[in-house]
């Protein structure tokens, strides 16, 4: 495993962390010395207009509104007058990467920018005082102004900006109470909403250049098959066809025709004859290979979690409990197809990407056009949707090589249907857990077996072939170890007499890469699922029986700190909130359950569900009726963008659990739209009851955080029901 | 995008109450004329086939799919968009939707304020039965669909 991807699957990025804190760029220019320009996250101006940068990526989470609100609140600037605007590479925020991964960007950013704006705002009282002749001490900042306490006398930001840029740059300066916060910690409606209800919000989708060409990509029908041979000749004499080029620098090879409109490209498309080689696994079907995970978990594992001899304790066990739940395939779908505007020229470049990463498209972009990396210029766009999807370039790469091959600005855009087949796809996965169980009921020790694959977009983005047919380098005997990883098996946070955790490598040729949550949704599926087996087996309660085995302690695991505190009391918030175990009565002909999970994100953050669900007698129409969740991320920075985001992760994990998966047949996905991979919509939601934990704990990330523990409620509901054990995702009743 | 065509016919399409002259292949779905011939990039892409809703617009006042309704079919008729919807943003659904905080990456929303006005035009108070009906044939991967109902009862004057 390279140290790229160490570097993702672990840090998921400390980007932008705290290294930065006392090294921020600094970007005051003395020819503008009217404007206050201390680094490279604010700017204050003349007339008192803040500008605020948000230095990383909009996907729909809401950063364009949290992380201003961070560094307003710091700089006590007046909300109302602050003007937003989005950080791109180049020169002002070098050293600064806006790669947005793991949830983490406000958790991440907030020493950061609660640093970058109150040296600001020390700057700002130090000239003001300057001026009034008074200690600084007798200044603070208010809503946009400096004000000398005992004389009430008030300058406004803009007055002093020009002076502050000569005061000192404090080293340490003070932070503000969060007692005394007065835009964190409020709901803030979403700073894009006006944009977006009118049309005018530009997605990268939207991006119009002049003189720009429109292209769609014919990508290999299997995995691994090469152009044999094209003959685009019906193709180019497709009105508003304009060129015919091969491109191989995406995960698929392809043939794209670029036309002056994308429909004339997807007619032009639909005329090309292209001979396809056969590719490495044209037999390749995924029902094989999910039917295959139970098994592979019998091979060679390598180590990932140890604590106590769970062998002695198996082998002296009164009895043994195992079961294995299997995860499937999965797209992201993201309702903004893939898409990227690419002008390429000799000398450099410019490109307009809907991208998670600035850092990873930079480099897809420098190994394809072969330019230095100050050559290009990215512009990273508003994205419809990400998940994990646009954490990797490249449908960028592709863009540009297009556009390079053509001569010409060319937006590349994926139909629907190339976006859910030729992407890359959350691993199938396995997960197979064993209790001793000892003469008194008591679990004396647990076994978990994890399959994990490698996301082998990391060696597509390198350019290597993942369908040479070559073997896959073995995987090192420390790597999960060291790299604490998979989530969810190895930060495990219950208490267990003994506790074991291997890992086994289970690749398969289906090109892989994160997805909302990204190991979590499997291995917490299994883990909660069989925890509640666990404690129906002995006669538990599901919920007490969870207590049970979480000390009210912190627990250090690798690097993460477990508040197992923090874990055990949004469970309790959540048995209390839903009335636990109390089961509504379900309609004549129907009957219904509760079913629980819990999980810590690796631990900055932790959370509690119930769902309720309902079922027709027969075992047909299974529904989610009810969803209690209890988060506690710490400081909630922005409680109205917290709700939204576990909104958003519980319907995500609802189409997980009851709708889609992607199969592969013939070395290629049998789904092609929205048509046959269903996903949730209105009419399917349940009643959502979420409550955020008060918390002063450092903020924690909730963007993808509920995902995984919807498929685990609602199985374990669905077993309160019916007695049906699931353990294979989607959820599916009828035999 | 002035190159001349073999065979082409020009078609005019009335959009936000303007006349456009479309030198373009009939074929040519509603949704690519809008976009990529008159810049009129708020009525969004989603899945080409009519099920996802991204590209509702009106045609007079009812909500249809524009990446299913080809060039021909739509001459000569009148089509309003979501840069068409109000003057300055003030439709009852984009105050709504505001209100509520409905939008999270905001892509499908325009698709789904399109189809919510029709729907009030018509049913000007709704129940949840109606809403899930309409609005069930469109798709939001970010999950805002509780938003979205209390944004439709609060533009219906109606508080769920």
């Amino acid at each position: 495993m390279t140290a790229t991807r160490r570097d993702f699957l672990k840090a998921g990025a400390a980007v932008g962390g705290l290294a930065l804190l006392f090294e921020l760029p600094r970007v005051f220019t003395r020819e503008r010395a009217a404007v206050f320009d201390p680094n490279a996250y604010l700017r204050i101006d003349q007339d008192g207009a803040v500008t605020l940068w948000v230095t990383h990526l909009e996907m729909g989470q809401g950063v364009r509104t949290v992380l201003p609100m961070i560094l307003a609140e710091e700089l006590d600037a007046d909300w109302t007058r602050v003007r937003i605007e989005q950080a791109s590479p180049g020169p002002r925020f070098s050293g600064i990467r806006l790669h947005t991964s793991g949830s983490d960007s406000s958790s991440d950013s907030y020493e950061t920018l609660r640093h970058a704006a109150a040296t600001a705002r020390e700057m700002l009282i130090s000239a003001a005082a300057a001026r009034w002749h008074v200690p600084a001490a007798e200044c603070r900042a208010d809503q946009g102004a400096i004000v000398h306490v005992p004389t009430a006398r008030r300058v406004d930001f803009g007055a002093v900006a020009g002076d502050a840029v000569h005061m000192p740059v404090p080293k340490d300066p003070p932070l503000k109470r969060v007692a005394d916060y007065r835009i964190l910690g409020r709901p803030m409606k979403r700073v894009d909403g006006p944009r977006i209800v009118t049309g005018a919000a530009e997605y990268g989708i939207d991006v119009r250049v002049p003189g720009m060409l429109f292209a769609s990509i014919e990508r290999a029908p299997r995995f691994g098959a090469a152009v044999a041979r094209v003959d685009d000749s019906a193709a180019r004499r497709v009105a508003g066809v304009r060129q015919v080029v091969t491109v191989s620098s995406g995960i698929h090879a392809g043939v794209a025709v670029v036309a002056d409109d994308t429909w004339a490209a997807v007619r032009g498309r639909r005329a090309l004859s292209i001979e396809w080689t056969a590719g490495l696994d044209p037999a390749f079907d995924s029902d094989v290979f999910l039917a295959s995970l139970p098994g592979a978990l019998d091979r060679a594992s390598i180590k990932v979690r140890r604590e106590g001899d769970a062998d002695a304790a198996m082998r002296a066990a009164h009895r043994h409990y195992e079961a294995t739940y299997v995860f499937p395939f999965e797209a992201h779908a993201t309702m903004e197809p893939m898409n990227c505007t690419a002008d390429v020229r000799a000398d450099r470049a410019e490109i307009w990407a809907p991208t998670q990463t600035d850092v990873r498209t930079l480099a897809q972009i420098v190994r394809v056009t072969g330019l230095p990396e100050k050559a290009i210029t990215l512009h990273c766009s508003m994205m419809g949707g990400g998940f994990g999807r646009r954490l990797f370039s490249d449908y960028a790469a592709e863009a540009a090589e297009v556009s390079r091959k053509a001569g010409a600005p060319v937006q590349v855009t994926w139909t629907r249907e190339d976006d859910m087949r030729h992407g890359y796809f959350q691993p199938a996965s396995a997960e197979r857990f064993t209790a001793a169980i000892d003469g008194r009921g008591r679990v004396a020790a647990l076994v978990h077996r994890t399959t994990h694959s490698d996301l082998t977009i990391y060696d597509i983005h390198e350019g290597r072939n993942i369908w040479s047919g070559r073997p896959r380098p073995a995987v090192a005997s420390d790597e999960f170890e060291r790299d604490e990883i998979p989530w969810g098996a190895f930060d495990n946070p219950y208490e267990w007499p003994a506790l074991r955790v291997d890992g086994v490598d289970a690749t398969s040729p289906v090109p892989t890469g994160p997805w909302r949550a990204v190991m979590y949704p499997s291995t917490i599926f299994g883990r909660e699922s069989f925890i509640d087996e666990v404690a129906h087996l002995t006669g538990q309660d599901p919920i007490e029986f969870r207590l049970s085995i979480l000390p009210r302690d912190v627990k250090q695991v690798g690097e993460y700190r477990i508040d197992r505190g923090r874990l055990a009391r949004v469970l309790e918030r959540a048995r209390d909130r839903a009335r636990w175990p109390a089961v509504s009565a379900a309609a004549p002909g129907r009957r219904s359950g509760r079913g629980i999970a819990a999980n810590t994100y690796h631990a900055g953050s932790y959370l509690a569900m119930i769902a309720d669900v309902s079922i027709a007698d027969d075992l047909t129409d299974l529904r989610v009726d009810h969803i209690t969740t209890v988060i506690d991320c710490g400081l909630a920075l922005n409680p109205l963008g917290v709700l939204g985001q576990a909104e958003s992760a519980i319907t995500w994990g609802l189409s997980a659990t009851l709708l889609g998966k992607i199969d592969f047949k013939g070395g290629a996905a049998v789904q092609s739209n929205y048509s046959d991979y269903h996903v949730m919509r209105i009419d399917r939601m349940p009643v959502l009851d979420t409550t955020i934990v008060e918390s002063t704990s450092a903020p924690g990330g909730f963007g993808e955080h509920a995902v995984p523990l919807v498929a685990p409620a609602v199985a374990n509901a669905v077993f309160a029901a019916t007695g049906r054990r699931l353990r294979e995702l989607p959820l599916r009743l009828s035999a | 995008m002035q190159r001349l065509m073999e065979a082409a016919v020009p078609y005019t399409v009335y959009v936000n109450g303007r006349a456009h002259v479309v030198d373009a292949d009939g074929s040519t779905p509603l949704l690519w004329v809008l976009r990529d011939r008159l810049s009129l990039t708020g009525t969004k892409f989603g899945c080409g086939i009519g099920v996802c809703g991204a590209c509702t617009v009106h045609e007079n006042d009812e909500a249809v799919r524009s990446c299913t309704l080809t060039l021909a079919a739509a001459a000569g008729k009148h089509y309003t968009t979501i840069e068409g919807l109000s003057a300055d943003g003030a439709h009852p659904c984009q105050r709504a939707w505001i209100e509520e905080d409905v939008a999270q990456c905001g892509y499908c929303q325009p698709g789904m304020i399109m189809e919510a006005a029709a729907l009030l035009r018509r049913t000007p108070s709704p129940d949840d039965q109606e809403i899930d009906r309409v609005l069930g044939t469109h798709i939001c991967r970010c999950g805002t669909y509780t938003r979205l109902r209390a944004a439709i009862h609060r533009a219906a004057g109606v508080r769920a």
